[in-house]
This record gives structure tokens, C-alpha cells and sequence, in this order.
């Protein structure tokens, strides 16, 4: 505790001269610790270079806080979501990453299934005896005709899931499993509110359990 | 030229561009078709003519949007890992590829005159952005301190 109270007990034993010089020692001593050299050796330039330690970036000046190593720019719009339970696969500046990267993903997976669900429906569906040309366009019209319609549909559905979720989440200022659930809901029973009722209650619960499993799988992958 | 921190680096960003995309072309085409299906339809089912056009279109141009501005990324970054710099004649490079590959069904003539005109579409674009980033410049330039005022010349002695 002497850093504290003063270190003086000890120092009233010794004679005053020998306090003298303990007194000059802890200073040399506390200037070395501070610049990283004795700055008794130091004669001119080329020995504080050669001292060891003097250009230690850790210790050249305090102020610079250079001992917390390479610090990156840290830019307003860089910074990632506070949210309490945003965390999600890609790491998210805010509801525009949720949605573009949200929206894109599934867009893809849509477009990649019913492409290639078209491209074996086109494949069964070759004419007998067709040319090479023909055979060709057999199988991209059934891809173009699958792929975009399961995609399209895919996309809108999670362009207005995310939409919702955000929003539920800024209302209540955190994220969580039950948001997604009645973003969920919400989305299907619009995507259906056209049809009538009972589609849309259909529609709503498909929407809900996908979203629950979506929750589920992201929780069990993080 | 500094970096674009306002991207994402290259392999990912191609998923945010097709949302984007997407998400801009489901927006703009519900606006589009809402207004559209709304003048199109006689008194007393405009509102119910609005609706089934935003049904039946919208989704439609959100996809043709989206498969552009995510080729258009895919071009992009494959150009960029190819020439190994940033500049505009990537963008051109990158329309110049969109603009055929989705016109590629319609024969080498549709194909090439699509893919020039995408790229020149692209290449407006780059110079007017080029533009107002150097009219930006301007306006930010560096200006020099005015000069203090010269001291009256004093009489020696006063």
C-alpha cells in the first residue's frame, strides 16, 4: 500500500544520505520506466537509437496510445446493429443489410429450386425425336417459366418479413424469436388478403413455422 | 481515390445488390402498376383494379430488377478479381455482360445490340457520376487563408 499512503516508514531507519541516493535511484528508476531507457547512459542520438527499448512504440508517448497496436478508422455508417438479439449469419449494420441480404438470399434459393425443378420438368417433358435446338428450349423455357415464379414469390415474401420485423424490432427495441413469429404471421395473412379468410389463415401459419424454424436453425447454428 | 466504405467487400455484396434490387423493383412497380391499374380500371373497380395489377406486376419487375442488379454485381466483381483495379470501365465492362447474357435467347444481333446499349447505359451513368464527384471536389477544394492586412507604413520616430 505504499503507492498509496507513501512509502516513507522504511526511509526514517536510513541516514539522510543514503535517502538521498535511494531517492535519486527510484527516480532514475521511475524515469526509466517511463521513457524506456535510463536517461542517465543517453549521450547523443545514435545511443538512444541503439539503447534497447528507446523506440518501443509502446512507450514513446502515452498520449499516442500506440500500445493498443493498429487501430482501423472507425466509421459512423460501419457500425454494426446494437440490437439486442440482431445477430443473424452476416453480421448486420441495420434493418437495410436485414432486408437486401435477407431478401436476396431467399430471392436465390427460390430462383434455384424452381430452376431446377423447371430443368427436370423440362428434361421429362423433351418432345420425342426433337432436334438439339429444340430439346434446348424445351428445358429453358420450363426453367424460366419455374424458377422466376417460385423466386418472385419468394422474394416478396421476405421483402415484407423483413419490412415487418424491423419495424416490430424498433418498436420493441430488441430482437427475438417471437418477433419473427408474428412478422411471420403478418406476412402471410397479407400475401393471402385477397382470398379470403381462410387462406389467409393457412397462409399465415406457414409463414409463422417457417419463421419459427428459421429462429430455431439460427440459434442452434450461432 | 479512396475505398467505397458504403459496400460490402466483393462475394457477399452480390447477395445485397439482388435484395436490393429486388426490394427497389417490388417498390417501384407497386407505385408503377397501383397507378397504373388504377387508371386502367372503370369507375367503381379502380381500387379493385389496383390491387390485382400490384398482384400480378409487381413481383414481375421486382424479379426483372433483381436478376439485372445481380448479374450486374456478378459482372462487376468477376471484372474486378479479373483486372485487378477499380475504376469506371468496370461498371461499363460489368453492363456491357449484363446487357448480353440477358438478351442472349434473342440471337447474336439482340445480344450484341443489347449488351452495347447496356453499356453505354452504364457508361452515362459512370461519367455523370464522375461529373459531380469532380464538382464535389471543387466545391470542397482546399482554400488558402486570406491575408492579414498590411500594417500602415509608420513614420520612423512617430
Amino acid at each position: 500500500m505504499s503507492w498509496l499512503f507513501g512509502g516513507s516508514k522504511k526511509n526514517d531507519s536510513n541516514t539522510s544520505a543514503s535517502a538521498e541516493h535511494q531517492q535519486i535511484v527510484q527516480d532514475e528508476g521511475k524515469a526509466q520506466h517511463a521513457l524506456g531507457f535510463d536517461p542517465s547512459q543517453v549521450t547523443n542520438v545514435s545511443s538512444i537509437i541503439s539503447t534497447p527499448g528507446a523506440l518501443d512504440p509502446s512507450r514513446l508517448h502515452p498520449l499516442a496510445g500506440l500500445e493498443r497496436g493498429v487501430e482501423y478508422l472507425d466509421l459512423e455508417e460501419e457500425q454494426l446493429s446494437t440490437m439486442e438479439g440482431s445477430r443473424s449469419l452476416i453480421p448486420s449494420r441495420g434493418w437495410t443489410d436485414d432486408l437486401c441480404y435477407g431478401t436476396g438470399a431467399v430471392y436465390l434459393l427460390g430462383l434455384g429450386l424452381g430452376g431446377s425443378y423447371g430443368f427436370f420438368e423440362g428434361l421429362k417433358n423433351i418432345p420425342p425425336n426433337s432436334p438439339g435446338k429444340l430439346q434446348l428450349n424445351t428445358v429453358l423455357n420450363h426453367i424460366t417459366r419455374r424458377g422466376p415464379f417460385i423466386g418472385n414469390n419468394a422474394g416478396v415474401l421476405t421483402l415484407t418479413y423483413n419490412l415487418i420485423n424491423s419495424s416490430i424490432d424498433a418498436l420493441r427495441g430488441k430482437h427475438d424469436a417471437a418477433n419473427s413469429v408474428v412478422a411471420g404471421a403478418l406476412t402471410g395473412a397479407i400475401f393471402k388478403s385477397s382470398k379470403g379468410l381462410k387462406p389467409m389463415a393457412y397462409a399465415s401459419g406457414m409463414v409463422a413455422a417457417a419463421a419459427a424454424t428459421w429462429s430455431g436453425a439460427k440459434s442452434f447454428i450461432l | 481515390m479512396s475505398a467505397d466504405h458504403s459496400r460490402d467487400p466483393c462475394p457477399v455484396v452480390i447477395l445485397s445488390d439482388f435484395g436490393g434490387a429486388f426490394a427497389m423493383g417490388v417498390i417501384g412497380g407497386c407505385v408503377w402498376h397501383g397507378i397504373k391499374g388504377f387508371r386502367n380500371s372503370p369507375m367503381g373497380e379502380r381500387h379493385l383494379g389496383a390491387v390485382s395489377a400490384i398482384k400480378a406486376r409487381a413481383p414481375v419487375v421486382g424479379g426483372n430488377f433483381g436478376v439485372w442488379g445481380g448479374l450486374f454485381s456478378t459482372f462487376d466483381c468477376a471484372v474486378k478479381a479479373v483486372r485487378k483495379r477499380e475504376d469506371p470501365w468496370n461498371a461499363i465492362i460489368a453492363g456491357l455482360f449484363t446487357g448480353g447474357s440477358l438478351a442472349i435467347r434473342g440471337g447474336w444481333r439482340h445480344t450484341r445490340n443489347s449488351a452495347i446499349m447496356c453499356g453505354c447505359l452504364l457508361g452515362v451513368m459512370e461519367g455523370v457520376g464522375l461529373m459531380f464527384q469532380r464538382y464535389a471536389a471543387w466545391q470542397a477544394k482546399p482554400m488558402a487563408p486570406p491575408l492579414p492586412e498590411p500594417q500602415q507604413a509608420q513614420p520612423l520616430g512617430a
